[in-house]
This record gives structure tokens, sequence and C-alpha cells, in this order.
């Protein structure tokens, strides 16, 4: 059984609708990202998950049971680890106290010392909270998450506003997690967070999910297009190229291709028999970011469109 | 993995519990006294304002209550102040900063249990209301030969309708401050603006507007019952009934408000 099944979720705040038909499965033991802009219904989602907010339709099972009945959340809650955006925690206290606290909230929690070597923050972990930095901080917060030894962990944003060597850091962590069989769900609006840890993606905006699979073949990334650039050399002439350009904008020349191979051998070919550099030569493919882009624009509302144009 | 394990599960989750209350008091009352505002405003000003009124004005005489010592009047009327202070305005303050900072929230999702997590607050709140109770008497009977409340009996009684109607009062408040940056200001204000018309510094004239006037808030009749059990008037009653039932409606009132608008999530989500 995965560990969370989600079919025609919905949920709506007034005439928002928050969560709109959303339908995926978590298996376990994989890291799912759930993707999307702030608004999109990430958080909406998780907080129905957790069994903290009510859904309006749908059906939900997380660990087999539904989040939203009211005599399954308390088992389920020490089953399943929570890192939300934002959540304070009594700053006064030192590292160890607050995780000692909420450990005993559990059956079996994780061991105390345990967790805060995991988290990294042996060193700190006789100093009061409001010391830490913030991604210090961060790694409690996940610590906090991890210390009933939980199934399924939830982890909403876990990196924003963190610097990059922060978030390098709570990547590990998340790999680490991850690679002990702990299935995490995952929501960024990271394209390259998403990219490096999670096995499946489902791409979120405005409440529907507009596309989903792997991160390297979402959107049909893997098989679209790719682009080669390069500069065009003084004394040639854009004619004088073995194949025709797709654009030319001054001496920056563009092809566009389905085959690159083609394309690089017959352009290198040429330039090594005049004895022409190709500078700036770069070949890309579609970043999950272009797809990204694409993917939660086609989904705008069209009358917020025609507005912008 | 492990699948769901019906009914012995929760049951010994019941057992637990038990013991999940001593837990979450210990760090309650570790998060108060680490936490030294709250100590301050608490059990500090009761033991101060005693301690300072009683040595400047202690032995002047009331004429329009029996010509008793005014530090008769205040040992009670500090008693009735630390615990106020203790359930109305710091739990008020307190619940409305867990909240809106997440606190709550983030207790809400683990699987201590909501009940666990209120009865350990009130529990937390009772002990540090009855702290200061004790070395309120104790400063009152041996700094000031203050005797002990005559009737014990109603003694414990207005401190069980006083500290569970203004701890209902105090949830109730927090739900209707709206942020953390105004709870400690709006809080304050109140209660020491009732605590002012209330004769907290000066016993209040019967009749008087301003006992009219205070006389539809509990704090004043808080007051008139913790001094009740001193017997300070020979053949008054120890017994204050209409002042513990003002008090008491006063708590109910309160608790309807605090069931139907109590949140766990800051506003700003």
């Amino acid at each position: 059984m995965p560990a969370i099944c989600v079919q025609h979720l919905r949920k709506a705040y007034g005439d928002l609708h928050a969560v709109d038909d959303v339908t995926f499965d978590v298996e376990r033991g994989e890291v799912f990202a759930l993707l999307g802009p702030n608004g999109a219904g990430k958080t909406t989602c998780i907080e129905i998950f957790e069994g903290f907010l009510r859904r309006d339709g749908g059906d939900v099972t997380v660990l087999g049971v539904d989040p939203g009945q009211r005599h399954e959340q308390r088992w389920l809650r020490t089953r399943i680890g929570v890192v939300l955006q934002e959540l304070a925690v009594e700053s006064f206290f030192t590292v160890r106290q607050v995780l000692e606290r909420n450990a005993g909230f559990y059956p079996a929690p994780r061991p105390v010392d345990e967790v805060i070597e995991l988290v990294g923050l042996r060193e700190k972990a006789d100093d009061k909270i409001k010391k830490l930095s913030g991604g210090q901080q961060r790694r409690l917060d996940v610590g906090l998450g991890i210390i009933g030894n939980p199934e399924l962990l939830f982890l909403d944003e876990p990196t924003t506003g963190l610097d990059p060597a922060a978030r390098r850091t709570t990547w590990e962590l998340i790999r680490t997690l991850s690679s002990e069989g702990t299935t995490v769900l995952l929501s960024s609006h990271y394209m390259d967070e998403v990219e490096a840890l999670a096995q499946r993606v489902a791409v979120l905006a405005r409440g529907q999910i507009v596309a989903s699979g792997s991160p390297t073949s979402l959107g049909g990334r893997d098989q679209g297009q790719v682009t080669v650039r390069f500069q065009l050399p003084h004394d040639v002439a854009v004619t004088d190229l073995p194949i025709a350009p797709s654009h030319v904008d001054g001496a920056n020349i563009e092809f566009n291709t389905d085959d690159e191979v083609v394309v690089l051998n017959r352009l290198t070919h040429w330039a090594l028999e005049h004895n022409f550099a190709l500078a700036g030569l770069s070949v890309t493919r579609e970043t999950l970011e272009d797809v990204y882009l694409a993917l939660t624009h086609q989904s705008a509302d069209p009358s917020e469109e025609a507005l912008h144009e | 993995m492990s699948e769901r394990t019906d009914t012995s599960a929760h049951r010994s989750f019941a057992v637990a519990d038990v013991r999940l209350v001593t837990h979450q008091v210990r760090y309650e009352q570790m998060a108060f006294w680490i936490n030294r505002i709250g100590a301050v405003f608490t059990v500090g000003f009761s033991v101060i304002f005693l301690v300072m009124l009683g040595a400047s004005a202690g032995n002047s005489r009331i004429s329009y209550l029996g010509n008793i010592k005014l530090v008769q009047y205040y040992v009670p009327a500090f008693v009735a102040y630390g615990v106020m202070s203790a359930c109305f305005q710091m739990l008020a303050i307190n619940l409305v900063i867990r909240r809106e900072t997440g606190l709550l929230k983030r207790l809400r999702l683990s699987p201590l249990p909501t009940w666990v997590l209120l009865v350990s607050i009130f529990v937390s709140t009772m002990i540090v209301a009855l702290v200061q109770v004790v070395l309120l008497l104790a400063i009152g009977r041996y700094g000031y030969a203050v005797p002990f409340p005559q009737s014990w009996a109603a003694f414990v009684v207005v401190l069980i309708v006083g500290i569970v109607s203004f701890s209902a009062m105090g949830v109730a408040m927090s739900t209707l401050v709206p942020n953390q940056e105004s709870a400690g200001p709006v809080t304050s204000v109140v209660f020491f603006v009732l605590l002012f018309l209330s004769g907290l510094w000066f016993p209040l004239k019967a009749n008087s507007g301003l006992a009219k006037f205070s006389n539809y808030f509990p704090v004043h009749h808080f007051i008139e019952a913790v001094a009740a059990p001193f017997n300070l008037q020979p053949g008054v009653s120890v017994w204050a009934w209409h002042d513990l039932l003002v008090v008491a409606i006063w708590g109910v009132a309160a608790f309807v408000v605090a069931l139907r608008k109590f949140r766990w999530a800051p506003r700003r989500s």
C-alpha cells in the first residue's frame, strides 16, 4: 500500500479553490516533491495529510488511515514527522531540552543524542535556541520532525530562507533519512532542490496538478529540443554556415534541434576546416525551471493572462 | 511497516497519558521560570507590592472597614492579585504568543493529546498561583502579623473557584487579542484598570460610585471573596457566596467564549 494515497482531493476557502481535484500516490520509501509557486496549494495539501485541516471532498489515506478521522489522528501522529514553515520553538530552551520534551510525546522516540548528531547540532546541544543561526534552527526543526522516528516525514519548504551552504547540509540530511527508509513528502519552490532530492515530482498550480513524473522527464523535458548557441566570427556571413540557424541576433547564432549530435558535428567540422573559433559555444537542454515556468504559466487564469499582455 | 493495532494501542495510550501530563507540566514550569518576565509580573509583583505597601502604609486604619489595619486588607487583596495575574494576565499573554508564533500549532501536530496539553497548561498556571498564595500568606503572617484565614475550607473553595474562573477568562481574553505585539499591552491595561477600579490598593467604600461600577466586573468580587475567610470584621460570614457567584458567572461566560473562539494556528496564515 502506498504511504499516501490521494484521490480527487478538494479544499476551498470561500470562493478560492485552494486544492481542486488533486490525485496522486506517494510510494513507501521514496522522496516525493510537490513543486509549485506560493499559493499553489502545497501547504494546504500537506496540512490535510497531517489531519490539521479538514478536506471538502475526495479520499485521502496516510499510512493506511484517513487523517480526517479524529480517532485515527493520535496513532497517525506517532508515525509521522512534520517540519512546517515558520513554526517557532521555545527560544529560551536549549536544543537538548526541547528535543527531550518532544521525545516524551512518542511511544518509541529516537534517542535524543542520535538526533542531535544526525542534524549536526552536537556543538550546540546545550545552547539556548535563540543563539542558533537560521540554518541551525531549521536543522533543529528537522530534528523535531524526526524525534518520533517517523515512517513518513512531511517537509514544507525545508530550505526556504537558508544560505547555500545550509541548504546543502539540509539536503544531505534528507538523503540520509531517505536512505534509512523514511518516506519523505517535500514541498518546494526551488527547482534545483527537487532535482537533487526527489524521485518523483508533481507540479501544482492554482490547486491543480499540471504535470507529474520524475524530475528528469517532467513535461517531456528529456525528449525536448536542445539549443546550441555560439557567436559568429567577424568575417563570416550567416549564409556561410553549413546549416541554417533557427535564430540570428547580430553575431549570436542559435540552433534549436532534436538532434544535437548531427548539428554539432557539422558545425565543428566546418569550424576546424576553416580555422574559425566558435566563441561562447553552449549546448543546453530545457532546465526544470523552464519546464516549471511554462507549466505553471499555462495553467494561469486566462483573464489574468490577458491583463499581463 | 507497522499497521494499526487497534484497541489495545488506544488503551495503552490512556495509561501513558497521565505520565505525559507530569512530563508536560515539568516543561511548562521550566518555561515559566526560565522566561523571567512572567515570573516578575506575577510572583515578583505580588510579593513586592505586599512588602512595600505593608511597610509604608500597613499600619493606617480603615475607618469604613471596622477600623482594621490596611495590611490586613492587603494580604487577601494581593492573594487575589496573584491568582488573577497568573490565571488571567499571564495565561492570556502566554496563549497569544504561543498561538501567533506557531508554538500551539506545533504541539497540536505532535501526538501530545489536546487534553493533556490543556490540562498541563492549567496545572502549571495553578502551581504559579499557589506558590504566590503560600508566599503571601507567609509574608503576611510572619512579616506583618496578619493571621492566616480563619476558615481554611472557605479559603480553599474561593481559590478553586477563582483559579478556574480566571483561567477561563485568561483563555477567553487570548482569543480577543489579534497579535503577539499587543498581547502584553492590551491584557495588562485591561487588567490594571480593573484592578485600580476594584480596590486593590484602597478598599472601596460600599455604595460609592466606583463600587457600583466595579460590581459589574469579577475583580472586585474576587478580592472580597478572598478577604471573607480572613474574617476581618467580626460577625461577617467567611463565605462570600454572592461574590463567588459573580466570579463563577464570569468564568462560565468566558468558558463559552473560549470554546467557541479558541484557535491553534496563527491568525496571519
